[in-house]
């Protein structure tokens, strides 16, 4: 807390300044959040003209649907390669930028620009340029590795591609993150292994990786919401879910469910397991980083 | 960086003498991953400029022979000009709104004696649990009994008042010197003529930064103006690209179009960074904390 | 200009009392320094005074107000911070007014004017378009003068306005300081911890310590005639030389009995209790080497461990029994560690403190006049 006492004590005004951002956070955030809660116990019909309270029954058939289960494996897969593809490549690159010694501000602009690229426009770009016909970049991967691209019909394949693709738009934000925390690392921890000859790989997992990791946990965490939350114009763009359900990741599912098939109550139990994996992943955020602040490590 | 000469590299032998072989590996590593992330990019300019039977030649990547003439076609035929319009206005209404409320409930949180100030201060945050997938039935619902469905309050409201942004201004507050706010409070400045004269003024690259990452996170909204607004000529550019992926001429997608159509749903918010990148980086990097 | 009268003021923070219990007036027209450690309540003594703190029980008043619950610019104050506290954004005239429009009602004319006469006494009229960032450290302390003339207060408070600046410049301002006060004659109250400011600065210095006040004396008075042990130590560089005795009193005659020498103290009839073991405290340059000393004088020895050239004087460790003794003697002295000298204390400057750490003789007598110094400063 700061170290100066506070020069105004009129709580009316304390409260009129508050006032705007409590309205829109009760009127817009709070209520609609609990109401999913209690839309989540219902059962609506007729394009959600009647609802009747129906308990558990909404999370009971989450619970025993097999499509249901399929999406939510899907969604932990897909976070787990988007996190993992998005880190390993950002990491790559922001050593470079760690490393280089002229132009690096350029280059840094150069590397963290799909920080600004809309996801729908990730997805529309890369829809044409990775058709499965028409793609150019489908062409040459195909003749490079011999393989069949076809995404349109091959489940896995789809999976792949739109991970790249989320991949991709993620970077940016990334990268911005560790090579500050690469910046923030004192020059002196680095010098005397670099006087030992450790090289770069041994040098970035040793030293570098261990040093960043408040920020890495962190990035872990914003990523696995990421692609839990924001992936859904991918989805809705590229593949709808398909093919066979290999994409249909559950933000896709909440969202037909709710708005194609008006089946308010069953998608406001799948609003209320989604809230469940932001929590704990708040959660666990909020736990690593304090046992940091306590433990100075 | 202490930069070694790895005598091993096989790319050594191939180097005039004198150059280092570990800055070569360094800058060709950079440009080959820049290159590679910017390829998308640069591949949907060049065809943006194609037309249907120069986009099925699939290893074609020339420029077109349409020039600009997609770009004004989706503008005009296909209503991106109506669009960025929209979208314009959705994002400075919710960068404007967003970084003025949360100015006050700063203000507030800083430098008022609050009862439960921990409390209310958390009230806020706990709003990061609530990300707009969380709410979207109920919200949905609300709109359409506030009678907001297809304005531009239903796709600005619920974005205009944020954690995030208390949060940092909070910390930069608590960050500006004791006696800055002591010297103030001596003479009895009162609440507005402070914050408009001395914390408005010391948190401009604050205020430039939270308004770059208001600015990018509301231009990249899908789902929920998808959802909200049902009037096509309402809807932002975003969600007008799923709209123009039905371009087609005689049974063959136009997707020249379509790319021209993604380069200027992209344009301003990549513009946007590339001008602001400052406070931006600044700003995210108390984001952190 | 106001006097300012503080009568039993205390601050608690939850458990913590911070000043405890605190009684001073300070005249109209004088300038006080308030003296002591880090901690030891003096910045939050100023704070009250200033309103940027409240007061937990006492009563403050600045001129015939109580002014315990006015805000602060109700109370006619001005306070100059350590850290200048300029706006970074606003040049120097910007932070000169910034403020003026709330705490008085002068029209922006006449705070212009005010703002020009300001920087002329203080020879600033360049600086007024210059931001801080343009500024030395000692510009921006001139400016933030500037800023507190400005609003031509009852009251001055300083909070150790010198301490971010180097040393030289310390020395320069200081001085300019004491000119500015000749030229207004404003009541000052100047809070630092350098005890060296505290005695050029003030007419009378109030040495804090541990939320108390432990002496409030003219700077002199202060040196010679220390009230308690604590002041005796901090007041001086190099501090004085404090060893246990014991005392043995024999009517009005009194010894104080060290394992290394015995001294008979003149003037027993001073002592104001009689304790049978005591503190004897003698300023460094109140021991001299017994050559230099009447023929008559008490001697005893000690063993010199570590010599410091000062400059000016030559500073001796010495060791009498097992205490160490510092020794001022004459600069280039011949004197190295492991000789023995033979020391002589001045009779007329000799302090006993007794256990309580209070002051029960001193062997001269402090003129009542001295404390009676008129405040004012002495006429330019």
């Amino acid at each position: 807390m700061p170290e100066f006492t506070k020069p105004f004590d009129s709580k009316w005004q304390a409260a009129v300044l508050l006032l705007p951002t409590f309205v829109v956070l009760i009127a817009f955030l709070y209520y609609p959040g609990l109401e999913t809660f209690r839309l989540s116990l219902q059962q609506t019909i007729l394009l959600g003209a009647q609802k009747s309270f129906v308990g558990l029954e909404n999370y009971r058939t989450l619970a025993t649907s097999a499509a249901y289960h399929k999406s939510f494996a899907i969604s932990v897969a897909f976070a787990a390669v988007v996190v993992v593809g998005t880190l390993a490549v950002s990491l790559f690159v922001s050593y470079l930028l760690f490393q280089v010694d002229v132009g690096a501000s350029t280059y840094l602009i150069a590397a963290i620009w799909p920080y600004a690229l809309p996801t729908a426009v990730a997805a529309s770009v890369l829809l044409f340029l990775l058709h499965p016909s028409l793609g150019i970049i489908t062409h040459y991967l195909e003749l490079l590795t011999g393989l069949s691209l076809d995404w349109f019909t091959n489940g896995p394949q789809a999976f792949v591609i739109v991970a790249v693709v989320a991949i991709w738009k993620q970077l940016g934000y990334n990268i911005i993150f560790m090579v500050a925390a690469l910046n923030n690392i004192p020059g002196t921890l680095t010098e005397s292994a670099q006087l030992d000859g450790v090289g770069h790989l041994k040098m970035l997992y040793k030293v570098y990786v261990p040093l960043m990791s408040p920020t890495l946990v962190f990035l872990v965490i914003i990523d696995t919401i990421y692609a839990f939350f924001a992936t859904f114009p991918l989805v809705d763009l590229m593949t709808s879910g398909g093919p066979d359900g290999a994409t249909n990741l559950l933000i896709f599912k909440l969202y037909r469910d709710a708005f194609e098939f008006s089946n308010l109550g069953l998608a406001s139990a799948e609003s209320v397991v989604l809230f469940a994996v932001v929590a704990i992943l708040m959660y666990v955020q909020l736990r690593i980083s304090e046992s940091r602040a306590h433990y100075g490590g | 960086m202490a930069t070694r000469t790895n005598p091993d590299s096989a790319l050594a032998g191939l180097l005039p003498e004198g150059v280092d072989t570990e800055r070569v590996l360094i800058h060709g590593g950079l440009i080959f991953s820049i290159l590679l992330m910017g390829l998308p990019l640069i591949l949907a300019l060049i065809m943006s400029t194609q037309n249907t039977s120069e986009v099925y030649q699939v290893t074609n990547v020339g420029v077109g022979s349409q020039g600009l003439s997609n770009y004004e076609t989706a503008l005009t035929q296909y209503n991106f000009g109506q669009y960025i319009i929209n979208s314009i206005v959705m994002s400075a209404i919710i960068v404007v709104g967003k970084v003025a409320l949360s100015l006050f409930a700063a203000l507030a949180l800083v430098y008022y004696k609050l009862p439960y100030e921990r409390a209310i201060f958390m009230f806020i945050l706990l709003t990061l649990l609530l990300p707009v997938p969380v709410r979207i039935v109920p919200l949905f619902d609300l709109m359409s009994r506030l009678g907001w469905g297809n304005t531009i309050m239903a796709i600005t409201g619920p974005y205009i008042a944020s954690a995030t942004a208390v949060f940092l201004f909070r910390q930069h507050f608590m960050a500006i010197p004791a006696s800055l706010v002591e010297n103030a409070h001596l003479d009895g400045v009162g609440p507005l003529t402070f914050l408009w004269e001395v914390l408005i003024p010391m948190s401009k690259g604050m205020i430039a930064g939270v308004s770059v990452i208001t600015f990018i996170y509301s231009w990249n909204q899908y789902l929920w103006p998808l959802i909200i607004m049902t009037d096509q000529s309402k809807q932002v550019v975003q969600v007008g690209l799923r709209f123009i992926q039905g371009a087609a001429q005689s049974g063959l997608t136009q997707w020249g179009l379509i790319m021209a159509g993604a380069i200027i749903a992209l344009l301003p918010p990549l513009v946007v960074l590339i001008v602001m990148h400052r406070p931006l980086l600044e700003t995210l990097a108390i984001q952190q904390k | 200009m106001s006097n300012i009268s503080i009568d039993g003021l205390t601050k608690k923070f939850d458990d913590v009392t911070a000043v405890d219990n605190i009684d001073l007036d300070i005249e109209s027209e004088e300038f006080l320094v308030l003296v002591g450690p880090s901690g030891c309540g003096k910045s939050t003594t100023l704070r009250m005074i200033a309103g940027l703190e409240s007061i937990t029980t006492g009563d403050l008043r600045i001129g015939d107000r109580r002014v315990n619950d006015l805000p602060p610019k109700e109370r006619g104050i001005a306070m100059v911070f350590q850290n200048y506290a300029l706006y970074p954004h606003m040049t120097g005239a910007e932070n000169m007014k910034f403020g003026m429009n709330s705490v008085s009602d002068y029209t922006d004319d006449e705070i212009d004017d005010r703002v020009e006469e300001a920087a002329e006494v203080l020879d600033i009229l360049e600086l007024l378009d210059r931001r801080p960032g343009e500024l030395s450290g000692g510009e921006r302390q001139r400016v933030a003068i500037g800023r507190a003339l400005v609003r031509e207060p009852e009251v001055f408070l300083l909070d150790e306005p010198l301490s971010n600046l180097d040393a030289k410049l310390r020395v320069q301002m200081r001085a300019e300081l004491l000119q500015l006060h000749q030229e207004l004659d404003a009541t000052t109250l100047y809070v630092t911890h350098d005890q060296t400011e505290a005695m050029t600065l003030g007419d009378r210095v109030a040495v804090l310590n541990d939320g108390r006040i432990e002496q409030v004396d003219p700077p002199q008075v202060l040196y010679d005639y220390p009230e308690t042990r604590f002041v005796a130590e901090f007041i001086g560089s190099p501090a004085m030389n404090i060893v246990p005795v014991d005392l043995e009193y024999d009517g009005d005659s009194v010894s104080a009995v060290h394992e290394a020498f015995e001294l008979s103290l003149p003037n027993g009839d001073r002592f104001t209790d009689q304790p049978p073991a005591a503190a004897f405290g003698v300023r460094p340059e109140d021991v001299s080497l017994a050559v230099n000393a009447p023929a008559d004088a008490q001697t005893f020895e000690a063993e010199v461990s570590v010599t410091e050239p000062l400059g000016e004087s030559l500073l001796i460790h010495c060791y009498v029994g097992d205490d160490e003794l510092h020794v001022k003697a004459e600069a280039r002295s011949a004197i190295s560690p492991g000789d023995t000298l033979e020391l002589a204390v001045d009779e007329d400057r000799l302090h006993v403190f007794d256990d309580t750490g209070s002051a029960v003789y001193h062997s001269s007598v402090r003129e009542e006049a001295a404390s009676d110094t008129v405040y004012t400063t002495p006429e330019p």
